[in-house]
């Protein structure tokens, strides 16, 4: 093909790059000729509506092209179970319910704490008492709550206390009564000075500024 | 900005994106559609070789991942597997002509003498737009210049593309689509000229 014939088209179609001037090939009336019977031709084909496929092709295309691809295909991904969902609803319930079970222990160890029915190191004589043992002087005049231990038991069977006739209270008791003086003052008497009490001679004790 | 080309591949290899890949088909489909029709002339076989061309490019990409190579020409690699499909059709349609005319009949392919209740090719002519006057134009091309004329018009391939794609030289390449563009514009001259006529009569 001639150059000029060449250029003529690259110029038509926007090829050229180092071709010669358009205006100077056109005052070739044979290259004119040439640049307009060719020019009519593109001007249809550039005009010519373009053309596609079905979508039916294209669907199985795309769908082809998931499968490959190792993805389900929209087909699929409507079929299948929600496994996605239970996935997120666990990771949300089991924290959830895990928090729960902690506020209601938390809870329950509070009110178990706080009832009086509780056994804590500030009451040994009830934590610690046991039908056999002995019961201490301090504690009998506190509250004993109903339990269900060798106290209660007894006092159920009898109505007196377990440790009303024990041997240790008795012998107690006995010791009390023997220390308790014979003529007892009465706190309703005036003061008597220290001089004037029966069988005191002063010996022992000295009024402020006495000398010996 | 639309992604390039080469990043939607990339995506669609990479990361399995079904969605970039869809837009490598939406945006090319024009392109290598219509290469393909005004190849075999037939539009239901040019829905299987399109779907066939596009079955071969995934299978390419995901499983001989070696095979796309050549950055920044998608198209063109997609337009040599395109016109691989349409060339082995075309040979397996010349087959069936050649065996037809070995045996003694008709100097026509079998195609061509299955019953068509259609109506003529003039009749068609005259209801059919200008649109479809110059596909009919095109389809009369000789066959490398119609190739030529369809990869620069439908496929929008340079002619160094085009050239490097049919295995020609450039001067060969815009040698063919000079006679097309000259043999288009007479072929649509004379079509106008016996339609004026059969108006007349």
């Amino acid at each position: 093909m001639e150059n000029g014939k060449k250029d003529i088209l690259l110029h038509l179609y926007g090829d050229s790059t180092d071709a010669s001037d358009l205006r100077t090939l056109l005052k070739d009336e044979e290259l004119k000729t040439e640049y307009a019977t060719l020019s009519e031709a593109k001007f249809k084909l550039d005009h010519m509506n373009k053309q596609r496929p079905n979508q039916a092709v294209i669907d199985r295309i795309l769908a082809a092209a998931a499968t490959e691809a190792g993805l389900p295909d929209a087909t699929s991904r409507r079929d299948r179970p929600a496994i996605g969902r239970n996935t997120q609803l666990k990771r949300v319930l089991i924290p959830a319910l895990t928090i729960a079970a902690a506020i209601v222990f938390g809870i329950g160890i509070g009110w178990f704490s706080a009832s009086p029915e509780s056994v804590s190191p500030e009451n040994p004589a009830v934590a610690e008492i046991s039908p056999n043992d002995p019961v201490p002087p301090e504690s009998l005049f506190r509250f004993v709550p109903s339990r269900q231990n060798g106290l209660t038991q007894a006092s159920t069977a009898d109505p007196r206390l377990a440790w009303d006739e024990a041997a240790t209270i008795q012998d107690l008791h006995r010791r009390i009564e023997d220390m308790r003086p014979t003529d007892r003052l009465d706190w309703g008497e005036r003061a008597v000075p220290l001089e004037s009490v029966p069988g005191s001679n002063g010996n022992g004790l000295r009024l402020t500024g006495q000398k010996k | 900005m639309h992604p390039a080309d080469e990043v939607l591949v990339l995506r669609y290899v990479e990361d399995a994106d079904q969605a970039a890949f869809s837009t490598l088909v939406n945006r090319h489909q024009e392109r290598v559609f219509g290469y393909l029709q005004g190849m075999v002339r037939d539009r239901e076989v040019a829905n299987d070789l399109f779907q066939e061309t596009f079955l071969r490019v995934i299978k390419a990409l995901n499983k001989d991942r070696g095979s796309y190579t050549v950055q920044g020409k998608f198209l063109g690699w997609v337009l040599r597997i395109a016109r691989n499909a349409a060339l082995d059709h075309l040979r397996a349609k010349k087959k069936w002509q050649d065996v037809s005319s070995l045996n003694g009949e008709e100097d026509t392919s079998y195609w061509d003498r299955l019953p068509d209740d259609g109506p003529s090719a003039d009749v068609q002519l005259h209801a059919s737009e200008q649109n479809d006057l110059l596909r009919e134009c095109i389809e009369r091309l000789p066959e490398e210049q119609r190739e030529v004329l369809l990869l620069r018009h439908e496929s929008d391939l340079t002619f160094r593309e085009i050239a490097d794609l049919t295995g020609c030289s450039i001067n060969t390449a815009l040698g063919r689509m000079r006679y097309a563009l000259i043999n288009l514009r007479r072929m649509m001259s004379t079509t106008a000229i016996s339609d004026l006529t059969e108006v007349g009569q």
